[in-house]
């Protein structure tokens, strides 16, 4: 084999070995990409504290939240929001309540995950404090009422795929939580 | 979310900044709860003419050990009077 197709091989052998590991690499690059982002509907990280002190309220749009309660099939809890809906500007802090009843003589404890539609505004909701993904008791005849803090991203209104978005429904769903259940839980949560 | 249609886009939910709030078993502070609702049944519902009374239910929780304390500011009450701080 001559010397020029010897370093022609090595250089087509050393491409494949660069796209083989680039392939690889794609994965995480790409996740990173898309928290950055937010493509795709992937929340971003780092919302924190002094987000929400700099934040400016946008008076000029007013956002209708509407509030959902659900309860699997074997949980029952009766679970409802306390207001059908609130109107706010993004930017605004607001507060929303649900109420829990346990009906039944024994402790129950439940564990709750939320949705918000339309999903591609879900990215701009913010909650500063709720009862989601931690594990709940309620007491034999306990009702509670649990809040939820939260705030629309005021970036909302840079949007232009959110220019016909007045409104966003918050939906809870509560499970019990047992032994081996399996629930539609993120990675994060306990 | 469990079932995704391939190519659409879902929903993730993401974790609450401060956690989860710990349950008010004794009810402390469901006064503060009724003047909210309350207030937002005679206010159709507008959030912004009841910041007093959702932030009067958040010191209650911080008074009674309910919630971390926290600067009202940092809770986008801009308009505070005391801040009360960590």
């Amino acid at each position: 084999m001559s010397e020029g197709t010897k370093s022609t091989l090595y250089y087509i052998a050393a491409l494949g070995v660069l796209a083989f590991g680039l392939s690889y690499a794609a994965v995480p690059l790409y996740r990173i990409f898309c928290q950055a982002y937010s493509y795709g509907g992937t929340t971003q990280q780092g919302h924190n504290a002094e987000k929400v002190e700099d934040m400016k309220t946008v008076t000029d749009r007013v956002i209708r939240v509407r509030f959902n309660a659900d309860t699997a099939a074997s949980m029952t809890w009766n679970f409802r929001p306390q207001q059908s809906e609130i109107k706010l500007h993004p930017g605004e802090t607001a507060l929303a309540f649900y109420t829990a009843k346990n009906p039944m003589d024994r402790p129950v404890i439940g564990i709750s995950t939320y949705n918000v539609v339309p999903f591609d505004a879900g990215q701009y909701f913010n909650k500063i404090q709720c009862f989601c993904f931690e594990e709940q008791m309620l007491n034999p005849h306990e009702e509670v009422h649990m809040p939820v803090f939260f705030y629309i991203d005021p970036e909302f209104v840079d949007d232009p795929k959110m220019q016909n978005v007045d409104m966003l429904t918050l939906s809870y769903t509560f499970f019990e939580a047992r032994e081996g259940l399996q629930l539609p839980m993120p990675q994060f949560a306990r | 979310m469990a079932s995704m249609t391939f190519g659409q886009k879902s929903f993730t939910p993401s974790p609450p900044q401060k956690g989860s709030f710990p349950l008010d078993h004794q009810n402390e502070c469901k006064r503060f709860m009724l003047k909210y609702m309350l207030c937002l049944r005679e206010n159709k519902s507008e959030n912004s003419l009841c910041r007093d009374e959702s932030r009067n239910y958040l010191e209650c929780r911080m008074e009674k050990g309910l919630m971390a304390k926290e600067e009202w500011t940092k809770l986008g009450f801009s308009d505070a009077s005391e801040p009360k701080t960590t």
